[in-house]
């Protein structure tokens, strides 16, 4: 045999990429979580349109409840909570087999040996991988193109912010999957550890809803609160690099865990490196924290010159809150005007006094209870409101300000009725049957 | 000058030691038999040799030149027992996968193809075929490699003799500027393929060399056989 040329790197990741997407697409569980996203993303869509419909009825007849009315919430996010479902429960299934399957047939060994590095063979597999989550995207393009033809109003930077949760939410599962793979035995191990952190990461977000402290702080870091983020239409860069950052740790424990030729202990420290430098990344990026609404009604913002005004604050402004945590009010004052003012603020410190309500409707035997102490400068106030309109006008005057609001359009929502349930044949039937179709061509080596 | 030289290698599984300070040479287009029961250490030796495994110390050398893991990927290629690469793939698409790694072209894969009577089970994937098929596509895989070193671990299992024969004519073709080590525990086989052998018991190097040396150093006449020579040295 002569001596032959090999292919240059571009052309060998090309062919280790073209093999790795072949296996994936001869994987039974990749065709078997296609089917069940369509079905699901079908359900939910219908559902969402349903119930965006009967509160589109009574915004209609009433125009100041249309403000409400925004397709992110009412259509899409419920739509997309079907990819979270599959997401956190099928495709660590699919995302195991990219080395499971490898190591447990022997490929892996033979991979190994060609003039790749773990680093490379691991990326290519993840592209792969990238490529079969881009083919899962059709019944969410499908619900996208059916609410558009029904006249339903899409605001991109809303959609493109929602995708990119949830692709990144998709990247931490298949790299924790492809993590599990390589440390693990056998594939049931492998998608039990999976299983745990997904899940794990699941109950922990659902236990930590409304606590604070240790368990709150786990809270916030759960796979699912970072989600919670880009489904809500805020960005914050700290919850995107903190989002992308863990992706990328399992990733690159995958590579430094691939190569069986490595010692333990030089993996071990290399692991540990790359804990600390990411843990640095993090944490320095909390330091600066960066917003961006992307909502169309910027419904996480407050009005331009308050921003403004608050930005010039230059001293620390502390509030107080004598308040339960699990109190209805504490959560909207949160919701509505503490998280808003954590952004514009540059030095802001909440205290929660210790205090405790003795039941819905009972008397409080704290007389404090409900109030907001306000400090800035040596100035205090204080107010029993959580409303953003009383709250405002107490900082500006504790801080000497006078803040004449920006003229904003009003968003006047963008309510519809319509029907969806024509659309069930095409996500019930039509997709199946693609995915179905695709599978069986997979299987005979003519895809 | 040897091109390959392995200088004390030792390997150890927590409380088990695999492989116990083991050195030896192979010269240039030579084929060396790793000769040794089931459990000697023969595949971990391979293993370490391949980087696949990290061997406790010890030291691989090509041509008098350390080699490092990622230079180990020019120099040698490691066929392990016992795997089905791609196994749901037809054995066309996995065989075209590696002729195009490795720069092969179609008309030497063919040809390849045809030496090892596999045309008819190309349709197939990997896992429908029988072990003795099996055998032949991770053979055909092995010898698409161009490396110059060669490493085979049990080429012979699952052949029958006519089978092993024409293997060996095969190898015997492509060893032209080639050096290939092969792990065979069927001592049959080993002697009527192998340059040189090194016989490894319980972790240990127990002789190493032709068969006529090996026969000198256990003391048996020159008409005996490797298998007499195997068990007197074990």
């Amino acid at each position: 045999m002569p001596l032959p040329e090999t292919p240059s790197k571009k052309q060998l990741a090309w062919l280790v990429l073209n093999q790795e997407i072949r296996s994936l697409l001869l994987s039974p569980a990749l065709w078997i979580m296609l089917i069940i996203v369509s079905l699901l993303v079908g359900y939910s869509f219908i559902q969402a349109v349903d119930l965006f419909s009967q509160a589109s009825r009574t915004a209609l007849s009433f125009p100041e409840m249309a403000s409400g009315m925004n397709p992110l919430e009412g259509i899409f996010v419920p739509t997309f909570g079907a990819y979270y479902l599959s997401q956190t429960l099928l495709l660590p299934f699919v995302a195991i087999r990219l080395i499971g399957l490898d190591k447990q047939s022997g490929a892996l060994k033979l991979l190994l040996q060609l003039p790749l590095s773990p680093f490379a063979l691991c990326g290519l597999k993840l592209v792969a991988m990238g490529i079969v989550w881009l083919a899962s995207l059709l019944p969410a393009a499908l619900a996208l193109i059916v609410w558009n033809n029904l006249g339903g109003h899409i605001y991109p930077p809303e959609i493109i912010t929602l995708l990119a949760g949830h692709g990144l939410y998709s990247l931490t599962v298949i790299c924790i999957a492809m993590f599990a793979a390589t440390i693990s035995d056998s594939l049931p191990t492998a998608a039990m550890f999976c299983l745990a952190a997904t899940l794990g990461s699941w109950v922990l977000d659902f236990a930590a809803s409304s606590q604070n402290g240790l368990l709150g702080t786990l809270g916030s870091l759960s796979l699912t609160n970072m989600l919670r983020q880009f489904e809500s239409g805020l960005l914050s860069m700290t919850h995107v690099i903190s989002f992308f950052s863990l992706g990328l740790l399992f990733f690159l424990l995958t590579v430094i865990w691939l190569h069986p030729g490595k010692r333990s202990l030089l993996k071990s420290g290399k692991s540990l490196a790359a804990l600390l430098v990411l843990a640095l990344v993090v944490s320095a990026t909390q330091k600066v924290p960066q917003f961006m609404d992307v909502t169309e009604n910027k419904r996480h913002s407050l009005n331009p010159a308050d921003s403004r005004a608050l930005q010039k604050l230059d001293k620390p402004l502390t509030i107080t809150i004598h308040l339960d945590p699990q109190d209805s009010r504490l959560l909207d004052l949160k919701h509505d005007l503490l998280a808003k003012l954590a952004r514009s603020v540059p030095t802001m410190h909440v205290k929660y006094a210790q205090t405790q309500s003795t039941g819905l409707f009972s008397a409080s035997e704290d007389d404090n209870y409900g109030l907001i102490e306000y400090e800035y400068n040596g100035h205090h106030d204080k107010n029993y409101s959580n409303s953003q309109n009383e709250i405002l006008p107490i900082i500006y005057n504790l801080a000497g300000l006078q803040v004449t609001p920006d003229s904003v359009a009003v968003y006047g929502g963008h309510p519809l009725v319509a029907d969806a349930t024509g659309s069930r044949l095409w996500f019930h039937i039509f997709l199946p049957l693609l995915f179905l179709c695709g599978a069986l061509l997979a299987h005979r080596g003519k895809l | 000058m040897p091109e390959l030289r392995v200088i004390g290698i030792n390997k150890r599984f927590g409380t088990y030691q695999a492989l116990s300070n083991v050195s030896f040479t192979v010269a240039p287009g030579e084929i060396l038999g790793l000769i040794g029961p089931n459990g000697a250490g023969k595949s971990t030796l391979l293993e370490c040799i391949a980087g696949l495994l990290p061997a406790d110390s010890g030291t691989i050398k090509w041509q008098d030149r350390p080699l490092s893991l990622e230079e180990r990927k020019q120099i040698l290629w490691y066929q392990p027992d016992n795997i089905l690469p791609f196994a749901e793939q037809r054995v066309a698409a996995t065989l075209s996968f590696f002729r195009q790694i490795h720069g092969v072209s179609s008309k030497d894969l063919a040809q390849l193809v045809d030496e090892l009577e596999l045309p008819p089970m190309l349709a197939k994937p990997l896992k429908d075929l029988s072990k003795g098929y099996r055998r032949r596509v991770l053979l055909a895989l092995a010898l698409l490699s161009p490396q110059p070193l060669l490493m085979l671990d049990e080429p012979f299992d699952g052949f029958d003799l006519r089978q092993s024969l024409a293997v060996m004519d095969l190898l015997r073709d492509c060893r032209t500027g080639r050096t290939i080590i092969l792990s065979i525990h069927q001592l049959s086989e080993a002697e009527k393929i192998c340059d040189r052998f090194l016989l490894l018991d319980q972790s240990c190097v127990l002789g190493i060399g032709t068969l006529d040396e090996l026969r000198k150093q256990s003391g048996l006449s020159t008409r005996e056989g490797l298998e007499e020579v195997f068990l007197a040295i074990t």
